[in-house]
């Protein structure tokens, strides 16, 4: 492979190079909550490093928190259960994709009311709306897939703030 | 004020024979203690020794009723088990606190959270994680954080989760390096974790025109002079990793490279 120069004029990789955009990190993790905080701090990262603002990280951290907690506590019942975090990274915006193998019923309908509530305006609730209210306020997009097996796919896109203005997180 | 009535429902855990979940609703009044008491004691005789209690539906807790708990707690531990709750509210859990409780439970957020932190440390059952990623190495410093984040908050200590992380770190850069550059070729980091042990696999897609170079360097019996020199800046990171781990293994097909190491559990 050929090497290239830093501006020091020192060899390195091509792959040490910028990142070349846009790419897709995949994570599969156990349906435990043990796993979030260190899976929420490595999305974060992986922004930062792909060149998008600390704020911006730590904003999208809350988005995978909220989403995975739903997914472990809500849609994990077999043993062997498994979360997916797809994360698709372009210049201006990630795109977050997240799959479990679904809950109960009861759950089901409950995230789709909590989805489909923020959506019409609806602001009063009886039950908790599962966190989507601030994912959706820190998001451009939320949509919910749910299969005819009950596989629920949370996807959820993420523009940069620094082209569309702060968010904010009063209203 | 009138009290709810004590309600407890025994559910067995098929999958755990040694595990019951007892769902507590209700009051816990010190006129409870003897139904509770009672109730250990059935749990007792049929062979479980871990005890889940969920107090989701639990909307008090006398003081009489903790140390009742207690008791049955220490039974537990005779047999090498225990008690441990869920699905306490803020309110109750604060209480818990205040009254010290939590410094003897363990307490966890839901039954399924429960039953893991069983299967883990009594079954010991592995757990796997994996993450496809493409050839950047400024990807490699967050997932070696990912992994060492992971083994602390599974347990274990600082020192192997650092060494963990080492090792992550030199095979995740090996890859990058010696794979494929194309961002579609991804590289596949799988991870099995149990009480004792940590297994990393990475595997990725080979340079064709790197193949012959890399099998010559992972042969085993290297001699000194193949060994790297003083004064030779790279080409130590096997070697490292083979200093801090407890097995590797090398696959390198035409297919792509496969290597597998094994760090087991020091403190």
């Amino acid at each position: 492979m050929a090497k290239t120069e830093d501006h020091n004029g020192k060899e390195i990789f091509p792959q040490c190079r910028k990142i070349s955009i846009p790419f897709s990190v995949n994570v599969r993790f156990p349906g435990d909550l043990d796993y979030i905080p260190a899976v929420r701090k490595f999305v974060s990262e992986l922004l930062q490093v792909s060149d998008f603002s600390p704020k911006f990280a730590y904003r999208s951290e809350i988005i995978v928190d909220e989403i995975c907690n739903n997914a472990v506590t809500y849609g994990c019942q077999t043993d062997d259960a498994h979360i997916e975090l797809l994360n698709k990274i372009f210049d201006d915006r990630i795109e977050f994709t997240i799959r479990d193998q679904g809950g109960t019923n009861n759950n089901l309908r409950r995230l789709k009311t909590a989805v489909k509530s923020g959506s019409s305006g609806k602001k009063k609730q009886t039950k908790p709306g599962l966190g989507l209210e601030i994912v959706r306020m820190l998001s451009e997009r939320l949509d919910v897939v749910i299969d005819e097996k009950n596989l629920t796919s949370v996807h959820v896109v993420r523009k940069r703030e620094d082209e569309r203005g702060d968010v904010t997180l009063s209203n | 004020m009138t009290t709810q009535r004590m309600e407890i429902d025994i559910q067995e855990v098929p999958e755990s024979e040694g595990v019951v979940i007892l769902h507590f609703s209700g009051d816990l009044t010190s006129e409870c203690v003897r139904r509770i008491n009672e109730c250990f004691s059935a749990v007792g005789k049929k062979g479980k020794t871990y005890a889940i209690a969920n107090m989701a539906e639990v909307t008090l807790i006398s003081s009489a009723v903790l140390g009742e708990f207690m008791g049955c707690r220490k039974r537990l531990i005779e047999e090498h088990g225990d008690l441990v709750f869920c699905g306490l509210d803020l309110e109750m859990r604060t209480k818990l606190h205040l009254m010290g409780a939590t410094k003897i439970f363990r307490i966890y957020t839901d039954i399924r959270t429960a039953l893991n932190s069983y299967k883990w440390e009594i079954e010991r059952q592995p757990e796997k994680f994996h993450v496809s990623f493409p050839p950047y190495l400024k990807i490699v410093p967050p997932l070696r954080q990912l992994v060492s984040r992971i083994a602390r908050q599974k347990g274990y200590g600082n020192r192997d989760s650092f060494r963990i992380e080492t090792i992550v770190d030199e095979i995740c850069n090996n890859a990058v390096e010696h794979g494929r550059p194309k961002a579609d070729d991804l590289i596949d980091l799988t991870v099995i974790i149990d009480p004792d042990k940590i297994e990393i696999d990475v595997r990725n897609m080979s340079d064709p025109d790197k193949v012959a170079s890399l099998t010559a360097m992972l042969l085993p019996e290297k001699t000194d002079t193949d060994k790297p020199k003083p004064d030779v800046k790279r080409g130590r990171g096997l070697s490292l990793i083979k200093m801090l781990s407890d097995g590797m293994s090398v696959e390198c097909t035409d297919r792509g490279t496969s290597v597998r190491v094994k760090k087991v559990r020091e403190e």
